[in-house]
């Protein structure tokens, strides 16, 4: 039995006492999880589609084992993780739900697909019937995966911030992003010769500037809301206390050091530069899932002007 | 049928009593509040007023913590449009505190008790320990008390009468007049929720 006293209830207190409370359920303690299993499935979707595109064993599996990892981060969210099996009850309302059956279908689909890839005289040929179906599968999974992060925080009506409609292909293109760097992570482990990279980091830079153009309608989406709060989240990132997350690990290692390494200004491209981008491409993902959700504040609920004059009423009584 | 509430805020004198008394009927643990009395402060001296606002679940008619609710366990009662949780089916996954623009779902995230090193009260064993952990928890209009005639224990308690509860479907009942004679409206009606808890202007 845990008293008063603990550091969270102090925490709790503290925040209620604040108009502007930062939101800790997903985030801090457990929550961390959600934003770790958020960032694994999408590169896992990400890299799944570029290994299908590519015929790439390594980005398969990469996105396999990674789609596996996010599940657990997911679980270890759960205060009850023992009953994660009735989270596949309202697909009809909820994009939780809905992620859950998403990424159901896409470990059953790459379960099907992948030992006809690596088993070939064991299993199904991956021109099966079984193999096709088992693509099929894993492709609607992947689809739902990169798209539900975006929708669930878009339905959390309580955080201005997130509240944006661009969530969702903001959440799809840094999937994308991340599997484009999955993608050079395994030719660099390959040892595959630069110029079969070129192509992806052409993508690369496409879905990279898509994010940022992305990221900056948020921005000023946020900025001209009319919501304190949303205001408050966009300060917090770029000059608050998820500053240092956002100019080191967005800009710096997610932006700069890919760019800069793909210009080929300090080295000419080779498979160990590929990696170097890959990784810090996913690092800078990473940093802006984090700072993004850790950025969420609640909207404050008091009484707005001229509420006490006015009657609001929507129906009739 | 419509159970809903409606607070006089030129009654409300902030004395907290609708706090006390829920968490005596309810047994809610340390960190999670049915009932509360927000406090706000405006203006500046020599105009400076302070300003109670007593907050509830608002039993919403279009209420978004359900909708985002995998598993079923934040529900409406058909009948009477309560927004309740069955805690045997939480998953405690937190989107409902998160989608909720009122801020009332608390989660229930480990044994607590109010006095420390001392332990659990026999009151906090027989009353706080029932509720689940890891669950989110909220206020639901003490259903048990209205289904048996009684009104919510917040509703009962307020000294200066300030809470009103009833059928907002009955156009004649005291809350349906009280918000058509009196002006009453709802917070934040901009997030699109129908609230059924409605204010009379300070
Ligand atoms: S006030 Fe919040 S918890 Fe209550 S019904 Fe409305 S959205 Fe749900
Ligand atoms: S925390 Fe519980 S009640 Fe809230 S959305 Fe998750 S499962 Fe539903």
């Amino acid at each position: 039995m845990t008293s008063t006293s603990s550091g969270r209830y102090e925490q709790l207190l503290k925040d209620y006492q604040t108009e502007y409370r930062p939101q800790r359920e997903w985030s801090e303690g457990r929550g961390f999880y959600l934003i770790v299993g958020h960032f694994l499935v999408g590169v896992a979707a990400g890299a799944w589609l570029f290994g299908l595109f590519f015929q790439d064993l390594i980005s398969l599996l990469a996105g396999f084992v990674l789609a596996g990892l996010g599940g657990l981060a997911h679980l270890a969210n759960l205060a009850r993780p023992e009953r994660f099996i009735l989270m596949m009850l309202r697909t009809a309302t909820s994009w939780v739900s809905r992620g859950f059956w998403g990424l159901t279908l896409f470990l059953v689909g790459s379960v099907i697909y992948l030992p006809s890839l690596m088993f070939t005289d064991t299993f199904w040929q991956s021109d099966s019937v079984i193999a096709s179906a088992g693509v099929a599968i894993s492709i609607a999974g992947s689809i739902i995966m990169m798209a539900y992060m975006g929708f669930v925080y878009t339905a959390s009506k309580a955080i201005p911030f997130w509240n944006s409609t661009l969530h969702p292909v903001l959440y799809i293109s840094y999937a994308l992003r991340g599997g484009a760097a999955a993608y050079l992570l395994s030719l660099a482990f390959q040892g595959e010769a630069v110029a079969g990279g070129s192509d992806i980091l052409v993508f690369w830079i496409a879905v990279t500037a898509t994010v940022i153009v992305l990221w900056l309608f948020e921005i000023q989406g946020a900025l001209t809301s009319g919501e304190e709060a949303a205001v408050r989240s966009v300060h917090d990132i770029l000059a608050g206390r998820l500053a240092l997350y956002f100019y080191v690990g967005i800009l710096l290692i997610g932006l700069f050091v890919p760019v800069f390494l793909m210009a080929g200004i300090i080295a000419p491209l080779s498979p160990t530069l590929f990696a170097i981008i890959g990784l810090s491409s996913v690092a800078g993902d990473f940093f802006m899932k984090f700072s993004s959700i850790k950025a969420g504040i609640f909207m404050p609920v008091r009484l707005q002007s001229g509420n006490t004059r006015r009657a609001t009423r929507r129906r009739k009584i | 049928m419509r159970w809903g509430m409606v607070i006089d805020l030129k009654r409300c004198i902030g004395c907290y009593g609708c706090q006390l008394s829920c968490k005596a009927e309810n047994g809610t643990p340390p960190g999670v509040f049915f009932a509360r009395v927000h406090k706000q402060e405006e203006g500046q001296y020599p105009t400076a007023q302070t300003t109670f606002l007593p907050v509830l679940c608002n039993h919403c008619d279009d209420p978004p913590c359900v909708d985002v609710c995998p598993t079923g366990a934040s529900f409406v009662w058909e009948d009477d449009g309560i927004v309740d949780i069955d805690a045997d089916k939480c998953v405690g996954c937190r989107s409902c505190m998160l989608a909720c623009p009122y801020s009332q779902r608390f989660l229930n995230d480990e044994p607590r008790n109010y006095y420390g090193e001392q332990g659990a009260t026999p009151y906090e064993e027989a009353r706080v320990q029932r509720h689940q952990t890891g669950v989110v928890m909220k206020c639901n209009f003490c259903r048990d008390r209205v289904r048996n005639g009684q009104d919510p224990a917040c509703v009962e308690n307020c000294p200066t009468i300030a809470r009103y509860f009833g059928d907002l479907d009955d156009p004649k009942s005291e809350v349906s007049r009280l918000i058509r004679e009196r002006s009453g409206f709802p917070l934040h009606p901009e997030k699109g929720t129908n609230p059924n808890v409605y204010y009379l202007p300070a």
